[in-house]
């Protein structure tokens, strides 16, 4: 149970958080009892209801603890409910939140919002959806890091992320549903249209891909498609998971083209790869490695061409950004231990 | 004007004391976790080899995780606990 504290004035109690060492380097509100009990109105679950075990310190975290640091991170009521509902995706073992948080590298769990409720609390999907000015994406991201750091233990003093990555701070977008020509990813995921689900996928800061020159199918995937196979990717040398989000302008053209989001994802699975021969010039390549791929391969067969998406369901294709926009957005992945998890939540 | 607020923080105390060391590895059980990071088990099973040699070690009992990105499983840390005096964790690389 969190203690009371008492400071001279907010802002020594805005010191006082600087003072801890799992705080962000952002100021935080001073979660007082009377914030913390408004914070709980935005949910009808019981406050003392346990959500699991946050790693690596295995902290029990329960409803209260959550709405206590969304206060912290400067989050309204009403998105508490999509802070719970992210909160079940990254405590699934399935997405392994234990390696993220202790892992040399530096991946985040970016989290992916469909459905209506999204739209009602301006959870923003278009125009400048992964930068600054956004109170739900910045302030809802904000309130799993907190939880990460204070309730989990894996700030940085106390990990070993080398460089960690600009998405730590946070990393929470809606899908552009409004201006997409394809069915959203949760309906690509099995749930129905219209539910609210969010998707939580562990992944590097986006990589943008700009292309005005081109709007065939054939010409258009290839930036996108390069990029999703760089070597300096970890998905070129290990079977995980990839976001690439589509500008809708970008959607667009291979709809117009006649592709359904599943051909677009087949084409995405199908052109991204080296060969073998490429591979092999550095990068993560060990052979000891080849037994964790899914695409079993002869290492002296130079031509043998790798798949970076290994196993179709490890690529989350979704539209996001604005018009006008000729970008894609590329997030490599981490290692072959995680999966992208989606879960329905009350809204 | 002065200011009540909760400190939700829960780890800031937390710390886990260091196991004692032995004075003398003679007639110890050893135990060698390997987490499967590349070249951990050559690593390892040198390090086993030189324990008994040169050391005196009883026994040398070797362990393998499941992924170096995953905790060790539960049934293998309450296993090497019950039988090793002592265990050393090793990393590939």
């Amino acid at each position: 149970m969190s203690e009371e504290q008492t400071t001279a004035s907010v802002f020594d109690a805005i010191e006082f958080f600087y003072g801890k060492p799992w705080t962000d380097g952002y100021p935080i509100v001073p979660p007082t009892r009377e914030l913390v009990a408004a914070m709980l109105e935005g949910t009808r679950r019981n406050p003392d209801e346990e959500l699991g075990l946050v790693p690596p310190n295995f902290e029990t975290l329960t409803v209260r603890m959550v709405a206590e640091h969304a206060v912290m991170a400067g989050a309204l009521p009403r998105y508490l409910p999509v802070i719970l509902g992210g909160m079940t995706a990254i405590l699934d073992e399935k997405l392994n939140m234990h390696g993220v948080q202790t892992t040399i590298h530096g991946v985040a769990p970016l989290m992916i919002v469909n459905g209506p409720y999204a739209r009602k609390i301006g959870l923003n999907g278009g125009r400048g959806c992964f930068g600054p000015g956004f109170r739900a994406n910045t302030t809802i991201g904000r309130t799993i890091r907190l939880i990460l750091y204070n309730v989990g233990g894996g700030y940085p003093s106390a990990s070993f992320s080398c460089f960690g990555q600009p998405s730590r701070y946070t990393y929470c977008i809606a899908e552009n549903e409004a201006e997409s020509p394809w069915e959203p990813l949760s309906v690509t995921r099995g749930f129905r249209a219209g539910q609210d689900v969010v998707t939580v996928v562990q992944c590097e800061n986006p990589h943008l891909v700009h292309d005005d020159a081109n709007d065939e199918p054939e010409r258009l995937h290839v930036s996108t498609t390069d990029c999703m196979a760089n070597l300096g990717g970890m998905n070129a040398y290990r079977a995980t998971d990839m976001v690439v989000a589509l500008a809708p302008d970008i959607a667009d053209n291979f709809a117009k083209a006649g592709m359904s989001k599943a051909d677009v994802h087949k084409l995405l699975c199908d052109k991204a790869g080296r060969r073998v021969g490429d591979l092999k010039r550095g990068g993560l390549w060990r052979l000891e490695r080849l037994n964790r791929w899914v695409t079993k391969v002869d290492p002296d067969d130079d031509d043998c061409f790798v798949p970076t998406i290994q196993e179709p369901s490890r690529l989350f294709l979704i539209v996001a950004g604005s018009r006008p926009g000729a970008t894609t957005a590329v997030m490599h992945g981490w290692n072959e231990t995680t999966r992208g998890v989606s879960v329905a939540y009350d809204a | 004007m002065s200011l009540s607020f909760l400190d939700p923080s829960v780890t800031t105390s937390k710390s886990v004391a260091m196991a004692p060391r032995p004075e003398s590895l003679a007639g110890k059980t050893v135990g060698l976790f390997d987490n499967t990071k590349e070249q951990a088990d050559i690593v390892l099973e040198a390090l086993g080899e030189e324990l008994m040699r040169s050391h005196g070690v009883r026994e040398v009992i070797t362990r393998r995780g499941i992924h170096y990105s995953k905790p060790a499983p539960l049934e293998i840390v309450e296993e090497m606990a019950r039988k090793c005096d002592i265990v050393i964790c090793a990393l590939g690389g």
